[in-house]
């Protein structure tokens, strides 16, 4: 894939690691570790909330072939780690809050002697109440989870005078949303591989960001960072679930505790049971609006179940704070999310963090305004959108807001001026639904976020890139490839990307927030632009060409008007060698975000949005409640696309995991347990579940992205259950106001709807009201 | 399935008489034989005595097929498999998908479409595809979603990987000459 007029950026390049993926060859987390390496269990809390009066290990210890059995005591730095706070131990000491707590680590010759000894362990446990809901956790004699109470946060917007403007509103609506837990499914389950070199822990393990990791681990574990190496394996997804900490503990811990190699592999229920999960969240959404349906105030309050630690949970909610009127302008705004810890899962990171739940709530109530006002669902998103040089409900202004185009491209495309609702059948309800979305890209509000990247001409004449952002089946290394060989004129399939490795890898962030094309991606345009530069130095005294008339393009220097006045780089780099030339350079990409104000104001809480509209139809058997979706169209405003193809794969897979969010997926937890830890009972959407996607990419360039690029990670998912929701309600006459909308909680809603038009025609409360 | 020996000496430093029956099979055309404890799994086995890794476990409970693999030619879940149960049979798993370095038709077409992200499923889904493509040699995507359902993607959404697997479909020698009639 070369010739000088071949452009690596914009192409659809083969992902450069899909050739290990076809032949198996490539090595994930659990494929690592050979014969001697011994083996780590983990014993986790039976309780939800308990004090820990005792731990006995001596039977445990006594089986032959256990070679450590590993309490808190056993843990030598501050035993604390957390991404925001450090309130989560690495092994419990005294103190169980979720049914997934460490409270003791076994390391034994196999798989099977380490998971015989955990049941040999003795935990003196006293059973402490546990608070299991939000109403539980708030109530003035609830328990308390933790020092600061059951409040983790609280996080405001307020701009002009709601209250005022909901009062003098021509009309109103109010409603409850409920989302539910979700677990990232990522196919790869934790496993991996810690050892010893020398003085060095070295460790084999997939996160989303190797040098955080690092940090918090020195931390815990009082270990120097210098004493640490973290290297990524190829990883099978992550979604969010890899940001906290994990299996990297207790690997680490067992290689520094026994000097010996260890692996450590979770099975699927432990996986499902320690890790984060998607904030559930309570959305109470009252929208006015004026005669001509302008949007004059929105009051939101949320209260989302953070679980039993913090996680990532206080970044969550000033998410769902700063996106809970979406892309539209709304002047009056008043919003208070509570983040609140219960004995469940911690909740934390996933695709979407936050906003995606919070568009649930902003497009529903938008849809029941609409009908407040006998309006069009597309109609009234046209007027509200906000249009370029508008602002966001933080007070930023966002200079190319594509909403409406996203929006047009999505009517246009399923046919919203045509809708047949003719199904053939008395008991199947055609519906469609269409979403507008906007999404901050980067962690934002001030937080330090910057990529860094190497990018060299090898020994051998290949072209290496180094950064440390870890690749996770999104692309990322292929991207990077294209990046670099764009600027320095390499066939992009030539590139080697070395990436997330501590020891060898410049940091480059986290694997999150959509980020990686656009700061990882600026951070090798900066580096392999600067190569160029020193390439074009050297063979500007190779060439009879004026230094402005050079080109680096399909493996060569030339001349870009005259052909055959051209060096095969190979020839570059010699000269360039001999010349004393480094051949090397390096980009740093750190734009600057501002910290909220004490109202959750800020001119720049993000570095840029993202906008995008989502339209499908979809039948509903009224009988049975089941949901049949039949299209679904997917356009997003991605700035450019690098490569078209990853593009249009991660907007499809995205989409894939809102229908599960929209339809099936969901932990479901009693008194502390999940009940469904597994495949069987918790539901992924499989092949026949999801109907054609139409991923359609819109290319408005970003003034700070590279290219234009912005990114695409998270927004397919966000547009996706509102789309599906409003389908679902536009085929049976009312709102499913929880997710999942499963088979029993459309056909409830279907069963409702009289009683629930009888207490609206009564004007009872939670219904459409008029003012005036 | 060979009968249960009592006599046989313990293996290797963990004296494992546990691994009591000896299993013999072929595995991606050439011959195994070794010996296994009568629960561990063929998905164990695979990976973790044979140190072939490149088929994955995910579930554990037959339900994402990850872990397909073919026994005498039919998809299995390799995580739901005993493997005495494979005694004698032929095993092929994505390590024996390829002709040395020349892929084959889906593994080329799972490339070229963009069908594998993460990479995960692809080894168990490459092989659903194969079986599937004998027995559907010219499939509509529909189709393609009826004969591969049992196979979770968590990345791509499922749209590329119909596509690989009706292009692959298109580049591959039919058996039956000509494409079906679907009139």
């Amino acid at each position: 894939m070369t010739g000088p007029d071949f452009s690596p950026v914009g192409a659809s390049v083969r992902r450069n690691d899909a050739r290990g993926k076809v032949t198996g060859e490539t090595r994930y987390g659990g494929d690592l570790a050979g014969e001697d390496a011994l083996h780590v269990a983990v014993l986790r809390s039976e309780l939800p909330h308990a004090e820990i009066r005792g731990i006995d290990t001596a039977k445990a210890k006594a089986l032959p072939g256990v070679v450590a059995v590993l309490t808190a005591a056993d843990v030598p730095g501050t035993n604390r780690h957390g991404l925001i706070r450090r309130d989560q131990e690495l092994i419990a000491s005294r103190f169980v809050r979720y049914t997934g707590d460490a409270v003791a680590v076994v390391v034994a010759e196999t798989a099977k002697i380490a998971r015989r000894a955990l049941g040999l362990i003795d935990v003196d446990y006293f059973p402490l109440p546990g608070v299991f809901t939000l109403d539980e956790a708030l109530a003035p004699d609830a328990p308390q989870i933790h020092p600061i109470g059951n409040l983790l946060t609280r996080k405001p917007i307020l701009r002009g005078d709601a209250e005022t403007a909901m009062r003098e509103a021509f009309v109103t609506v109010e409603e409850t949303y409920l989302t539910q837990a979700v677990d990232h499914a990522f196919l790869d389950l934790e496993a991996g591989m810690a050892y010893m070199d020398g003085d060095v822990l070295t460790l084999h393990a997939s996160g989303q960001w190797v040098h955080e990791e690092r940090r918090l681990l020195s931390l815990a574990l009082g270990l120097p960072q210098e004493r640490m190496r973290i290297i990524q394996p190829a990883t099978g997804g992550a979604f969010g679930g890899r940001e906290d900490l994990g299996i990297q503990i207790y690997l680490a811990l067992a290689a520094l505790k026994t000097g010996r190699t260890v692996r450590q592999d979770y099975d699927r229920a432990e996986s499902m049971t320690a890790r984060h999960k998607r904030h559930p969240l309570r959305i109470r959404y009252q929208l006015g609006a004026d005669r001509e349906g302008n949007l004059v105030a929105a009051k939101v309050t949320v209260h989302a179940d953070t679980g039993a630690y913090a996680s990532t949970g206080d970044a969550v909610m000033r998410k769902s704070a700063s996106h809970a009127t979406g892309p539209y302008r709304v002047p009056n705004v008043q919003v208070d999310v509570f983040g609140v810890f219960t004995n469940l899962s911690p909740c934390g990171a996933m695709r979407g963090f936050g906003a995606a739940q919070m568009a649930v709530g902003y497009e529903l109530a938008l849809d029941k305004l609409a009908e407040a006002l006998g309006m069009d669902r597309l109609e009234i998103r046209r007027r509200n959108l906000i249009r370029n040089g508008e602002s966001v409900t933080t007070t930023q202004v966002i200079p190319v807001a594509t909403g409406l185009q996203c929006l047009e491209e999505a009517q246009r495309r399923i046919g919203w001026e045509r809708r047949d609702y003719e199904t053939g059948s008395p008991t199947l309800k055609r519906g469609y639904g269409i979403s507008t979305f906007c999404f901050g890209l980067g962690y934002g509000d001030g937080f330090p976020d910057a990529s860094r990247a190497r990018v060299r001409f090898a020994e051998d004449g290949v072209l290496e890139v180094y950064t440390g952002a870890v690749e996770v089946g999104q692309g990322l290394t292929t991207v990077m490839a294209q990046i670099a060989a764009q600027e320095c004129g390499v066939d992009p399939e030539s590139v080697r990307v070395i990436w997330a490795d501590t020891h060898r890898t410049p940091e480059s962030g986290s694997s999150s927030a959509t980020r990686q094309t656009y700061f990882t991606g600026s951070a090798v345009q900066i580096a392999a632009s600067e190569l160029r530069l020193q390439l074009m130095d050297i063979g500007a005294a190779m060439l009879p060409v004026h230094w402005d008339d050079l080109t680096l393009a399909g493996g060569e220097l030339r001349d870009r008007h005259e052909a055959s006045l051209s060096l095969p780089i190979a020839r570059v780099l010699e000269e360039g060698r001999r010349r004393g030339f480094s051949l090397e350079a390096s980009g740093i990409f750190k734009p600057p975000t501002l910290p909220s104000d004490p109202e959750g104001l800020s001119p720049r809480s993000f570095i840029t949005y993202l906008f995008g509209s989502h339209a499908c139809s979809l039948l509903v058997d009224v009988e049975t409640g089941e949901v049949k979706v039949e299209r679904i169209v997917a356009v997003h405003d991605v700035g450019k696309a690098l490569n078209p193809r990853l593009v249009t794969g991660q907007i499809e897979g995205g989409v894939t995991q809102g229908l599960g969010m929209a339809l099936m997926e969901e932990v479901i937890r009693r008194e502390g347990k999940i009940l469904n830890p597994g495949f069987t009972d918790y539901i992924l959407p499989t092949m026949v579940d999801v109907p054609p996607i139409e991923a359609v990419f819109l290319e408005n360039a970003d003034v700070g992205g590279p290219y234009g690029a912005r990114g695409i990670g998270e927004p397919p998912l966000i547009g996706t259950p509102p789309a599906i929701l409003s389908a679902i309600a536009d085929a049976i006459g009312t709102q499913v106001t929880e997710t999942p909308a499963t088979p029993e909680r459309v056909w409830r809603a279907i069963q409702e709807k009289p009683h629930r038009e009888r207490a609206r025609d009564l004007g009872m409360p939670a219904s459409v009201h008029s003012g005036e | 399935m060979s009968p249960m020996s009592s006599s046989l000496p313990p293996r290797g430093s963990q004296a494992n008489d546990d691994e009591r029956l000896p299993l013999a099979f072929a595995l991606n055309g050439e011959a195994v034989d070794t010996r296994v404890h009568p629960l561990d799994t063929l998905l164990e086995v695979l990976r973790e005595k044979l140190r072939l890794t490149g088929t994955k476990g995910a579930c554990h409970e037959g339900e994402c097929g990850s872990c397909t693999v073919l026994v005498d030619g039919v998809p299995m879940n390799s995580c739901l498999i005993l493997a005495p149960q494979v005694h004698g049979a032929e095993i092929v798993t994505v390590e024996g998908l390829a002709d040395g370095e020349t892929l084959s038709a889906v593994q080329k077409a799972f490339i070229d479409c963009g069908a594998v992200q993460c990479g995960y499923c692809t080894p168990g889904l490459l092989i659903a595809a194969k079986s599937f493509l004998e027995t559907c040699p010219n499939p509509t995507p529909e189709e393609v979603r009826q004969g591969m359902e049992g196979n979770i993607c968590r990345c791509t959404g499922y749209m590329k990987v119909i596509d690989a697997v009706v292009e692959a479909a298109k580049a591959m020698p039919n058996p039956k000459g000509g494409r079906h009639d679907r009139a």
